[in-house]
């Protein structure tokens, strides 16, 4: 099984997907340019060697209109995976996202699909406000898309398998610190979700989430990063005498609810930890089911760690204040018990 | 340039726009009884647009309609029946009462759900133009879209990215004059839309909208260009919204002699006046008969209707994913 | 420049602990580094020193309050000088805010504390408890700021291993002395009822368990009489006060210094005459439909002896000095004891003096010594903090309990009297001037 990151296995899985089905195709900024980086996170690199610009599509920097090229392509029997450089840019195509890809179904009484992948980076990292947001909550929110977010590189080719073959627009969020902390557009301070991923076909279904570390006493729901500051913490509780459970859902939506709330009947404590904005936010949402649904199994209040309610600042001190550290979730934790 | 068409073939476009006439006349009636409960942005004076345009698609091309779409499914043959049962919000409507007046389609007819955002069809229909080229099909997409989509910054990246990759669209600007409200000459500089393709790198055109044959001999070679993998056109149709933006629009902000000089050139009169003159010499009972055929199958579209069930509440949550085929 | 007095961050899961002791009281001099104050968290008490030397001032927390971390509590500044706005006064609430810079980040990077009307128990407690039939009411919480949580339930389950009684059968247990490990459960799941309870106590009362039996005859059959015609035929209202005896317990001393053997309750016979003679409607007696109010201040003293309670008469007190009150009384007293006391001493008095305070009772409520009007229970002596001035000070605190009978005399003239009797304990001496 050959060990690889994030962004290989992201490359590994469209390729295979491309190979299996002629209607499953790239389009994006900046992906297949020959000499080019493969998008803003070599994801893409090397691709349109082997299928050529004509799968592999360069467009201008038009974000909305590219994204309502994809829809459009993608309800006519092809498959596009669409790639934004920075997910801050999904901001503005949203129109195409929401009121279109979203809704076509929907609109058609079941009568149309739209079977989209739309791949986007997120996460702070020394970009400041405009290409460093966590934004899965504004997608989150609208019905009829599913929104995915691997933590590693296993889940990352699965789930972008299971997207191309998913008939409904799927988002897929990418944190850039987790894409590998090998190669050139590694990042500073990137840890590291490498792992084994099988080279035969296999994907991880969508909305199926997965306990990164079984624990009794405290559940510990991350994404993206923050499972790995959920891992991190759990540790030194461990070294308290806590013995944490973390959660990471890998699919927003459809949300795998039943893994999470099992998890809080057993331990009685939860604990959810985002990168993203606080206030009317997804650990916001996560918490607010956890009280309706476990509320007479609870120890204590649900609680968030995340952002405070500020753009993602540049300057790194004030940076490592925003991304939920793992001493503050150790904090949380301990004040539960 | 196409072949004049026979008085049969004229007769059937000019019975295709009085279906649509007669059909936004009784949704107005329809409306007015409360029987169809939304707005309504009503195609009466641009018939010809439509049907000029799609009686040169094939039933397998595409159609992305606008917030104003009846005229496009009618004049792409979506079945009456379905159009007026969604407007009066039944089980049996086209969207099966999901989508109302301005989402009506019906993809057995290559006509989508209309997108009722102004400009979002363009990049969509762009897409399906894609979509055809790389499947290795002749179709070809049409993204009708007002005067006013040409400002809308979809629009022009949808423009731009045809060209470059000389996708099979012909957008089709109905250019009536009002954006809501706005008349054309407050938010152009310029003195046609179509004047805006070649900054795209494609042909523009512009026709009398009002003259459904004109509209349909360059929607022809329109589509030809597009099948022969020649790229996109930009097709303006000159027309007239003979009624108000929507149901709530008084047009006040609109001259009375302009009003009156668009409706004297009313598509249907233009047509009918054509079909009763030479070549043609049809009899004036031929247009009678028209407009009783047209009157019968309206009847059986509010009949189809009126005896269709509301979506059920279980219908409530149904369709926000795909449910399969 | 005033310092503030902050209470330290104990730990970054502790957000209130508790003001246990002040070491210092307001406008005390401190030095800097002595201890100043202790605070009590879940895990430890600890002794806060003071940050800086002066003067104590602004002091907004007492004793037992719970104050949050780094709110400041006082401060420590020169005498007179003005302390910065927003410092609480000397006479403000306590209000243990946050002022000045606060340290603290402003977005709540950590999640809030609990509110402070948290519930005892957690959702998931009471859950359990309702399934194994626990009463978390009665348990001790160690979760989040002590509430009552999941394996709070689970430990007491394993501890009992059987259901809590239901409340009432507890409370049954409680007013009978029964011990709930020895009664077998009928209820739900084996729970102890309160039958379970009444049961039980039947069965703990054998005949044999008898002590003794007696009549209400003789001096108890006279004690019931007028106790009972005291609370049943009076209408009795108890007045208290707490005074400053510092100054008679001080005068007492020299008294005894200078050879003269007095007990309280002779000076307080003596203050009480005079008292009496201010407000003369508290010195009267009840007969038929009638109140009769009496010249001479003839005092009831209330005597525990082997009999039971006596309540031998002083008469004419007004008339005597201390000497002779403390002659009369002790021989009284001891007659009283002894059983030799003449019927007539027994009764006939206007008013009732009685003293518990040698058995260690702070404040009680007489009962009316009946056909007199009032009666005064008092207390007994303890050194006690007092307000004197700006100052605590430690002083020779008394509870006064006055019962009158509020047929005869209204709540004014009672009270007038009793302020009477409290400054001639805060100022002794002025009784047997003449």
């Amino acid at each position: 099984m050959a060990v690889m990151g994030i962004a290989e296995a992201l490359r590994e899985g469209i390729r295979e997907e491309m190979r299996r089905d002629p209607t499953v195709f790239c389009i994006g900024e900046d992906i297949g340019v020959p000499g080019g980086w493969g998008g803003a996170f070599t994801v893409t690199l090397g691709l349109s060697e082997e299928f050529g610009p004509e799968r592999i599509i360069d467009t201008p920097i038009s974000e909305s209109g590219f994204a309502g090229i994809a829809v459009g392509a993608a309800m006519t029997g092809m498959r596009p995976i669409a790639d934004v450089q920075y997910g801050d840019f999904l901001f503005c195509m949203m129109d195409q996202l929401v009121n279109q890809a979203a809704k076509m179904t929907y609109m058609a009484g079941g009568a149309v699909k739209v079977p989209l992948v739309m791949r986007a980076p997120v996460g702070s990292t020394r970009r400041g406000a405009q290409h460093a947001q966590t934004l899965e909550v504004f997608f989150t929110h609208v019905p009829g898309l599913k929104v995915v977010a691997p933590s590693t590189a296993y889940d990352a080719k699965g789930l972008l398998k299971a997207a191309v073959r998913d008939d409904n627009p799927v988002l897929m969020f990418e944190h850039k610190l987790l894409y590998g902390s090998k190669g050139n557009r590694a990042e500073k301070g990137a840890v590291s979700p490498i792992g084994e991923v099988p080279e035969e076909d296999y994907i991880v279904p969508i909305g199926k989430g997965a306990i990164r570390r079984p624990g009794k006493d405290v559940t510990i729901v991350g994404k993206l990063l923050t499972v790995y500051r959920a891992l991190g913490a759990a540790d030194q509780l461990a070294e308290q005498g806590i013995d944490a459970e973390v959660i990471d859902p890998r699919t927003l939506v459809p949300l795998d609810k039943e893994l999470i709330l099992e998890s809080v009947r057993k331990t009685h404590r939860f604990v959810v930890v985002e990168e993203d904005n606080r206030t009317h936010g997804w650990g916001a949402e996560i918490a607010a089911m956890v009280a309706e649904e476990a509320f007479w199994y609870l120890d204590a209040p649900p609680v968030r760690v995340s952002a405070p309610d500020i753009p993602p600042p540049f300057a790194p001190g004030l940076e490592e204040l925003y991304v939920p550290s793992v001493d503050r979730v150790v904090a949380a934790v301990k004040g539960l018990f | 340039m196409a072949e004049p068409l026979g008085a049969d073939r004229l007769l059937a476009l000019y019975r295709k726009m009085l279906l649509i006439r007669r059909f936004e006349e009784r949704c107005n009636a329809l409306f007015l009884q409360g029987r169809i409960p939304s707005t309504l942005h009503l195609y009466i004076g641009q018939e010809a647009s439509a049907t000029g345009v799609c009686s040169a698609l094939r039933q397998d091309d595409y159609v992305l309609g606008t917030h104003r779409p009846h005229g496009h499914a009618l004049a792409k043959d979506v079945s009456p029946r379905i159009i007026m049962a969604e407007l009066m919000a039944k089980a049996t409507g086209c969207c099966r009462g999901k989508g109302g007046s301005m989402h009506v389609g019906d993809v057995r007819q290559g006509v989508f759900p209309a997108v009722a955002i102004v400009g979002a069809g363009c990049p969509i229909a762009a897409g399906v133009g894609l979509s055809a080229k790389m499947r290795g099909t002749d179709q070809v997409a049409v993204a009708f879209h007002g005067e006013g989509a040409a400002n809308e910054g979809d629009w022009h990246e949808a423009l731009n990215m045809a060209a470059i990759w000389k996708l099979p669209v012909i957008y089709v600007c109905e250019n009536n004059l009002y954006g809501a409200s706005t008349h054309f000459d407050k938010v152009f500089r310029v003195a046609h839309v179509s004047d805006r393709a070649s900054a795209y790198g494609m042909p523009g055109v512009t026709v009398d909208g009002n003259d459904v044959e004109a509209v349909r001999d360059a929607a022809l070679e329109a589509v030809a260009r597009a099948r022969a993998g020649e790229g996109p056109t930009l097709l303006e149709t000159l027309t007239y919204r003979q009624c108000g933006h929507s149901r709530s629009d008084a047009c006040d902000y609109r001259p009375d002699d302009e009003e009156a000089e668009w409706k004297s050139r009313d598509p249907l009169t233009l047509t009918g006046a054509r079909l009763l003159a030479e070549p043609h010499s049809l009899p004036q009972s031929a247009l009678d008969e028209a407009e009783a055929s047209v009157a019968a199958e309206i009847d059986d579209a509010i009949a189809f209707a009126d005896a269709s069930p509301a979506p059920s509440p279980d219908e409530l949550e149904r369709y926000v994913y795909w449910e399969g085929d | 420049m005033a310092t503030q007095v902050l209470v330290p961050p104990l730990g970054t899961n502790v957000d209130t602990v508790t003001l246990v002791t002040w070491y210092k009281a307001e406008g005390d001099a401190v030095a800097a580094g002595e201890p100043l104050f202790a605070v009590e968290t879940d895990k430890a008490t600890l002794d806060v020193e003071a940050p800086a030397a002066g003067t104590l001032r602004g002091v907004s927390a007492a004793e037992g309050d719970d104050v949050p971390s780094l709110s400041c509590i006082a401060w420590i500044a020169a005498e007179g000088e003005a302390l910065p706005d927003g410092a609480p006064t000397d006479t403000d609430e306590h209000l243990p805010a946050r002022t000045g810079a606060s340290p603290s980040p402003p977005h709540p990077l950590t999640p809030s504390p609990l509110h402070p009307l948290t519930p005892k128990a957690s959702p998931w407690a009471r859950t359990l408890a309702a399934e194994r039939g626990i009463d978390w009411t009665l348990l001790q919480g160690t979760g989040p700021q002590g509430a009552v949580v999941g394996r709070d339930v689970e430990a007491a389950a394993q501890a009992g291993r059987r259901p809590a009684p239901t409340p009432l059968a507890a409370r049954v247990a409680q007013e009978r002395g029964i011990d709930l490990a020895g009664v077998g459960g009928t209820g739900a799941s084996g729970r102890v009822t309160r039958d379970d309870v009444l049961r039980a106590v039947a069965g703990s009362e054998p005949a044999s368990d008898i002590v003794e039996t007696f009549a209400l005859t003789g001096v108890r059959g006279k004690i019931a009489e007028r106790m009972m015609r005291g609370s049943h035929e009076t209408a009795p209202v108890t007045l208290t006060a707490e005074v400053d005896a510092t100054a008679l317990v001080a005068r007492r001393k020299a008294l005894q210094a200078a050879g003269l053997k007095v007990s309280f309750n002779d000076l307080l016979v003596c203050i009480l005459a005079r008292a009496l003679g201010e407000q003369p409607r508290l010195n009267a007696v009840y007969q038929g439909d009638r109140a009769v109010v009496r010249r001479s201040v003839d005092i009831a003293l209330a005597v525990d002896t082997d009999r039971g309670l006596l309540a031998p008469v002083l008469r004419g007190a007004e008339r005597l000095t201390l000497a002779q009150v403390a002659e009369g009384s002790a021989a009284l007293i001891a007659r009283a004891r002894s059983g030799q006391a003449g019927p007539d001493e027994l009764k006939g008095g206007t008013f009732t003096l009685t003293n518990l305070g040698m058995f260690g009772i702070d404040a009680f409520t007489p009962i009316i010594n009946h056909p007199e009007c009032a009666i005064l229970g008092v207390g007994r002596i303890k050194p006690t903090p007092w307000v004197v001035g700006d100052c605590i000070g430690i002083r020779q605190a008394l509870w006064l309990s006055l019962t009158f009978d509020h047929r005869l005399v209204d709540g004014g003239p009672a009270a007038r009297f009793l302020q009477s009797v409290v400054r001639g304990i805060e100022a002794p001496g002025a009784e047997d001037e003449e």
